[in-house]
């Protein structure tokens, strides 16, 4: 089942997607101006988590819609929606994060793909990088490790 | 300089829960993200974590009941339990959370118990002052509930 944050959203959400501002905020969220509304799939079974990376992902303006499983992130990509990136934890319920990722990357998806985990083995690591994703961190997902991504999507 | 007794005392509280290593940087990262739009979304994802981490460890208890234990299992809760208690900067559970796992990388029941009651107390006193800082906050009216890092 996909949800979407919860919020006090004012916008319409009949179409599942919720979008933030252009511009981010404070300190701590490094300022960048995207040019344009990047679209990213959060695959996360964790609701904190995915909460969060929602949010965070909204202050850069990015519109993203967010499933807990991964049976509901393969049939969305399956069915041809499109997004400049996928952000995937490991531990899922239904089918773990390496066999999701590779089902997807198999459906011959070509966008940008983040792998966030709460701790790393070096091994797991590899098996992540070898299957197709493009980036593999630790917990939490934070600036830092976000912006140079979504500069290059945006292609600044 | 606050001048409210009330803000004084909220930011008080605040500094302490990092100075006692509570929290770390990811909380400001949580109410950085906290706006006009989202007047509440600390609290809001505190609240979520609490309901996650609450099921988590109560699949924990009863994993650990188990003879002989799951280490695979166990490593698995704690991988979730550890990640939502990383995004909201719980500090000192987080650290739990690493223990717990090393113990059940080498297979040490004993050392997984320990600590899993150790983790158990950090939760329940986080969430204790947690609690309190939200309680404060919401007194003084929701444009101070997240006092900006200076």
């Amino acid at each position: 089942m996909a949800h979407t944050l919860p919020s006090s959203d004012q916008s319409s959400d009949q179409d599942k997607w919720d979008s933030g501002g252009l511009e981010c905020k404070g300190q701590l969220l490094i300022k960048i101006v995207m040019r344009n509304r990047l679209t990213a799939l959060v695959v996360d079974g964790d609701t904190t988590c995915w909460v969060l990376e929602q949010e965070l992902l909204h202050s850069y303006g990015v519109q993203t819609l967010g499933v807990d499983n991964s049976r509901d992130a393969v049939d969305l990509i399956a069915s041809d929606a499109e997004f400049n990136l996928i952000i995937i934890e490991k531990i899922l319920p239904v089918l773990n994060g390496l066999a999701v990722t590779r089902q997807i990357c198999e459906i011959g998806v070509r966008c940008k793909m983040l792998e966030v985990t709460a701790c790393s083995r070096e091994s797991e690591r590899q098996a992540f990088l070898a299957i197709g994703v493009d980036v593999f961190i630790e917990r939490p997902l934070d600036p830092e490790h976000l912006v140079p991504i979504l500069r290059e999507l945006d292609g600044q | 300089m606050e001048r409210n007794p009330m803000r004084r005392q909220l930011a008080s509280l605040r500094k302490s829960l990092f100075d006692q290593g509570y929290l770390d940087e990811q909380f400001m990262e949580l109410e950085q993200l906290q706006d006009d739009a989202n007047p509440n979304f600390v609290e809001e994802v505190v609240t979520l974590y609490y309901r996650d981490s609450a099921r988590l460890i109560v699949n924990l208890d009863h994993a650990l009941e188990r003879r002989p234990l799951d280490f695979s299992k166990l490593d698995g809760l704690m991988h979730q339990f550890k990640g939502s208690s990383s995004s909201i900067g719980a500090k000192k559970v987080k650290a739990e959370s690493t223990l717990f796992r090393e113990y059940c990388k080498s297979g040490n029941a004993e050392g997984c118990m320990r600590t899993f009651q150790q983790l158990k107390k950090e939760y329940a006193t986080l969430r204790k002052k947690l609690e309190t800082y939200f309680q404060l906050a919401r007194q003084i009216g929701p444009m101070e509930s997240a006092n900006r890092p200076k």
